[in-house]
């Protein structure tokens, strides 16, 4: 079966909010870490055009066809060089929101702010995460001193990631980890394998950021439970509670 | 508000010669895929099949399709993935 992948372009042209120029040059924000979904990427050139009084920064993250493309799930290593501030060209807060999640090992955060292609701006704050975010530092509390672990794996060829979850086991050998296969993970199912202390995720990382309120348990993702014992210790906003 | 590119639609399915397609929307376009449907048809008498579940992105390709004879999945809203082992 072949596949064709059709990128839904936005068909007006993007508009910046008026006030954003005051805004960006009010609170000298000079480098500016550009990111657009793709729907707007083939817009962009026009819209660095409209901010050539500013540093743009673009990068290729992860799992991305373009520099300055943005998925939801690039919330690891976004590898962005020093920057005032984020932009984000796009609707909706699924896609931002990444960039507010990449940086929670981060000492500091730098603000988000977006650009909706209709000319509306707004500043995205961690106010909104603050409670997952606790949340999810009591998951990597709890992995730590659980003995029983439940790892979830989907099947979507894009997301799973069986064999890289299996070094868990050599990370932490005094831990029994038990295997569970799921399409779409259904969150409904979780309570019947009560003998689990801890889920790890293993499918798209917003899942356990984003759903930590469908795990009664806790939930945390594979790369962190790879590295929790330095995610609790380190100085960040995520252990800033 | 985004654009249904038909066009690259109907040209893929003609040079593949797909006689089964299995269309998959993002939750805010699948209003449309009537209207796809019926371009589709219309166009190229290629059979429509309607992926009705989740569409989060390239990441997430129905799985079973060949099974059921589709010979192109048309995804709308994303481009190509490209995937990593294990994360970033």
């Amino acid at each position: 079966m072949k596949t064709l992948f059709l990128e839904a372009p936005y068909e007006k042209k993007i508009k910046l909010d008026s006030k954003l120029i005051d805004y960006l040059k009010n609170n000298k924000f000079q480098r500016l870490g550009l990111f657009a979904s793709i729907q707007f990427m083939d817009q962009l050139e026009q819209v660095k055009e409209l901010l050539k009084d500013f540093t743009l920064i673009t990068t290729k993250v992860p799992r991305t066809m373009h520099e300055s493309q943005l998925l939801g799930c690039n919330t690891y290593a976004l590898n962005v060089e020093e920057v005032d501030c984020y932009l984000y060209i796009g609707d909706g807060n699924f896609h931002p929101l990444a960039l507010v999640l990449g940086q929670k090992d981060n000492k500091e955060l730098k603000e988000v702010i977006c650009n909706d292609p209709r000319g509306e701006m707004k500043i995205l704050t961690v106010a909104g995460i603050k409670t997952s975010l606790k949340k999810y530092r009591g998951s990597l509390m709890k992995f730590f001193t659980s003995k029983n672990i439940g790892v979830i794996i989907t099947i979507k060829p894009g997301q799973e990631q069986f064999r890289p979850s299996l070094a868990l086991e050599n990370k932490y050998p005094d831990k029994k980890f038990y295997y569970f296969i799921d399409n779409n993970i259904s969150f409904n199912q979780l309570e019947n394998f009560p003998f689990i202390d801890t889920w790890v995720n293993t499918a798209c990382p917003r899942i356990g950021f984003d759903d930590q309120e469908m795990f009664r348990r806790g939930v945390i993702n594979l790369t962190d439970a790879m590295i929790a014992e330095k995610l609790l210790t380190q100085e960040s906003y995520l252990n800033q509670g | 508000m985004y654009k249904l590119e038909l066009e690259k639609a109907l040209e893929k399915i003609k040079e593949v010669n797909a006689k089964t397609v299995c269309i998959q929307l993002p939750d805010g376009m699948k209003p449309r895929a009537n209207e796809i449907e019926e371009a589709i048809k219309k166009d190229t008498g290629a059979k429509v099949l309607i992926w009705l579940g989740s569409n989060f992105g390239a990441c997430d390709i129905p799985l079973g399709l060949d099974r059921l004879g589709v010979d192109l999945l048309i995804s709308w809203g994303h481009v190509k993935f490209c995937k990593t082992e294990g994360w970033p």
